[in-house]
């Protein structure tokens, strides 16, 4: 019986389950991919890169969560805000370059203390 | 359907990678500005899987993640389709993401991820 390619198991649903259902749709990550380029695009992609990308987006989600909840829990609260995950993202150095995506939206609150952070003393 | 052509380009695969070949090469397109974003159903069920049960997720803070996301996998492709480039290799596999990963200071993830790859190309290369 020919073995089926990649994708295609995945697609349909399983190869006899060895891949499982993704949690994350591998066609919209390899679109994200090919977009990501700034001069040079991203020409070739192999069948794997996306599937590495599906659970290592995985890692981060649960990881900015968990440190979001963090934040939430401080403020004794059960439902998890945006102010948290902004909150979680400044307080972590490899977060770093996600600060544009929060920051123009935090709260007073956070804006003040980045502003803080860049002033000249 | 008309995606493909808006977004100036299309998909071809052989039987380990995708080619993407452009239609035009300005560029410029509304898709363009649009963000391109994960589903917040998936991304909203990961955070929840990760949260204790009780909690609970606003819409808010599941867009904001999903944005990250995007980011996230564009920052890692670019540094991974450095190392390509700077290596004169065409085609960006998973193992040029879990170097971008470690480089970027994502080492915590790099490990599992090479441990999960492995796991499953043993299962496509013995299983019958």
């Amino acid at each position: 019986m020919r073995q089926a390619g990649a994708y295609s198991g995945i697609h349909c649903g399983g190869i006899s389950g060895k891949m499982g259902p993704h949690p994350l749709p591998l066609a919209r990550i390899k679109k994200i991919m090919k977009r990501s380029g700034s001069g040079d695009e991203v020409k070739m992609i192999s069948a794997e890169a996306p599937i590495a990308f599906a659970k290592a987006c995985e890692f981060f989600i649960e990881e900015i969560t968990k440190r979001s909840w963090v934040m939430a829990t401080q403020s004794k609260r059960r439902t998890l805000l945006k102010d948290d995950v902004a909150s979680a993202l400044i307080a972590t150095d490899v977060f770093d370059f996600l600060i544009t995506l929060v920051s123009h939206s935090a709260s007073p609150a956070i804006t003040t203390t980045t502003n803080l952070m860049s002033m000249d003393s | 359907m008309e995606g493909s052509e808006k977004a100036g380009g299309s998909w071809s695969s052989s039987s380990s990678c995708w080619a993407w070949t452009n239609n035009n090469n300005n560029g410029s397109s509304s898709s363009e500005v649009d963000q391109m974003l994960l589903p917040i159903a998936n991304v909203g069920r990961i955070m929840k899987q990760i949260l204790p049960e009780n909690a609970k997720v606003s819409k808010e803070a599941k867009e904001t993640m999903q944005e990250c996301v995007s980011e996230f996998i564009s920052f890692v492709t670019g540094e991974a389709s450095d190392k390509c480039r700077k290596e004169r290799r065409k085609t960006l596999n998973a193992d040029d993401i879990c170097s971008a990963l470690t480089k970027l200071g994502f080492d915590d993830y790099a490990l599992p991820l090479h441990t999960y790859l492995h796991r499953d190309r043993l299962h496509f290369t013995f299983d019958p």
